[in-house]
């Protein structure tokens, strides 16, 4: 199984991040309140509570290089938290929201990070030594409904936001003093702070879970026309390809190699989708799925499918129906709406082969990529 | 009879499962508010396009949809008057313990006569398919009680009848 471990932290996860050692866990139990999580022996320990909002925490992300939390949530604010001894200490930082902040990610970086709002604004947000505090810069009037979700492109300078209208826009965040003319991209370091590189009017619904390919080439994003969305060479002649799903929508997708995703949503299960060789998208399988081990395809599988099919009629009326739950309880690592993914980074490795998922059945499952032999060849082919 | 009514509930428990698709949205017009989009329709972006299921003129199920909550409007078959009396104080009763049953709304939506609302908290607390269940068994049952009761009003008023007339004999 892909599962590799499943653990309910509370009724509800509304977004969950990983320590940059991958030891830790925090995450929002659906109220106002993050809660840090260690792996001790055996067992799950709470090790911390971070008390300061007053709405639900709606983003969580924990910088890998700098061992910083930034939360938002539905209160407008937001706070970076800073581990000093064994304390984590708030730090506030102004938005200027005035609606609720519903995403955030930290750049590259570290130096900045991006918090989408119900405002329809996006904030980004740097630290200013002389004044020691952070300082918010917003993006105003380019989205015409509530940003869902903000993804950073590798080079630390274009940001990529979805709204609730259905687009997916690429902005420049270049602010004079935090970030170098030499270090960005030629092409990017023209612009100014906040001008629209592109934006992708493929959705004819909301738009949800921007992620960028570890290279940057490669920009996924998900429709709750249940479409998932793939634009190469972002910029004045994009490439974009769109794969429909014949399942429900998707809310959130992650990058796992350059050219393999993982996208997650109300279907419960984790989607694969691939590129071939000649790039094009495709949907490969459900993660989840409980695969036929060989050995039984040998066999006579006519036999055991047909033993089965009996086996599942006879047991419908009887109590006993052991099997069917296993293999139920197996398909469905989630028994609500996944709305978070997260990749547990491995030094020194540029491909993920574990993440993690959470949602709305309050369930933290890590998956792991190793023994599925179907994928191995996708993720050997570009790696 | 039963086969139509069967086709017409997996229409509507599939349309409620593609539809069911909820999450936590707070208002983009109010500040520190967070309410089902669908009832106040403030943003039009927020909203899906609502889908009619019509059995026939007297039976049908409109399915309004937001991001953050779902709302089901149902029409019970009404033939005659006594059926539409029934109906309405059965289904009065039931709105004026909405609480109850936590999905009811208190009011139907015009031109209906029974509506649910779905929010984004009731998907968190609830299994998805048991909140269809519920639905689809409600819509079920409806239409067994309201009959049951018209049979059981036609024997009392029978037995009244009888009763009343035997002083003339």
């Amino acid at each position: 199984m892909a599962a590799i471990s499943i653990h309910r932290f509370a009724q509800c996860i509304t977004c969950h991040a990983w320590s940059p050692d991958q030891s830790m866990v925090a995450l929002c139990p659906n109220s106002s309140e993050v809660h840090i999580y260690k792996m001790g022996e055996e067992e799950w320990e709470r090790v911390h509570i971070l008390q300061k909002h007053d709405q639900i925490v709606s983003g969580i992300d924990w910088s890998s290089m700098s061992n910083r939390i930034v939360t938002v949530s539905h209160d407008r604010n937001s706070y970076v938290w800073n581990q000093e001894g064994t304390e984590w200490v708030p730090t506030l930082v102004i938005l200027r929201l005035n609606r609720a902040a519903l995403c955030v990610q930290w750049s590259p970086k570290e130096n900045k990070f991006a918090v989408g709002s119900g405002a329809k604004t996006v904030c980004v947000c740097y630290y200013e030594q002389d004044n020691n505090w952070w300082v918010s810069k917003v993006i105003r009037k380019k989205h015409e409904s509530s940003v869902t979700s903000v993804a950073w492109h590798p080079n630390n300078i274009l940001l990529a936001t979805t709204s609730t209208d259905g687009k997916c826009r690429v902005f420049s965040t270049f602010i004079k003093g935090v970030d170098s003319r030499d270090a960005a991209q030629p092409s990017s370091a023209e612009s100014r702070f906040g001008e629209q590189i592109i934006q992708l009017d493929l959705s004819t619904s909301w738009a949800f879970g921007v992620r960028w390919s570890p290279s940057g080439n490669t920009l996924a994003y998900v429709g709750h026309n249940s479409m998932i969305y793939f634009v190469d060479e972002v910029g004045p002649s994009p490439l974009a390809q769109s794969v429909a799903l014949r399942d429900l929508p998707l809310r959130d997708v992650l990058f796992v190699a350059e050219r393999i995703v993982i996208g997650v949503g109300y279907d419960c299960n984790p989607m694969v989708f691939a590129a071939d060789d000649t790039g094009i998208w495709s949907f490969v399988r459900f993660l989840g799925e409980r695969k036929i081990t060989s050995s039984n395809t040998k066999y006579g599988s006519q036999l055991s499918g047909a033993f089965g099919k009996l086996y599942a009629q006879s047991t419908k009326y009887g109590p006993g129906n052991d099997i069917s739950d296993l293999s139920k309880l197996n398909v469905n690592a989630h028994t609500n709406c996944i709305s978070c993914i997260q990749p547990l980074k491995e030094q020194g490795k540029a491909a993920v082969s574990q993440f993690s998922t959470s949602g709305m059945d309050g369930r933290l499952v890590l998956w792991d990529l190793e023994n599925q032999l179907d994928l191995s060849e996708y993720i050997c082919l570009f790696f | 009879m039963a086969n139509t009514l069967r086709l017409y509930l997996s229409c509507i428990r599939n349309t409620l499962d593609a539809a069911m698709c909820l999450q936590n949205f707070p208002c983009q017009e109010v500040e520190r508010h967070n309410k089902p989009e669908v009832e106040l329709k403030t943003s039009p972006e927020l909203l899906l396009n609502p889908i009619l299921i019509c059995r026939n003129e007297a039976e049908k199920c409109l399915i309004e949809t937001s991001i953050n909550s779902l709302r089901i409007s149902l029409k019970v078959k009404q033939t005659d008057e006594l059926e539409n009396i029934l109906t309405k104080k059965f289904l009065r009763f039931l709105s004026m313990r909405a609480e109850a049953f936590q999905v009811l709304r208190r009011k139907p939506v015009q031109g209906y006569d029974i509506s649910f609302l779905i929010t984004n908290y009731h998907c968190e607390e609830l299994q998805k398919h048991k909140l269809i269940g519920f639905i689809i068994q409600f819509m079920e049952d409806i239409d067994k009680e309201i009959s049951e009761l018209k049979l059981s009003v036609n024997t009392r008023g029978r037995l009244v009848a009888t009763e009343f007339l035997k002083q003339f004999i």
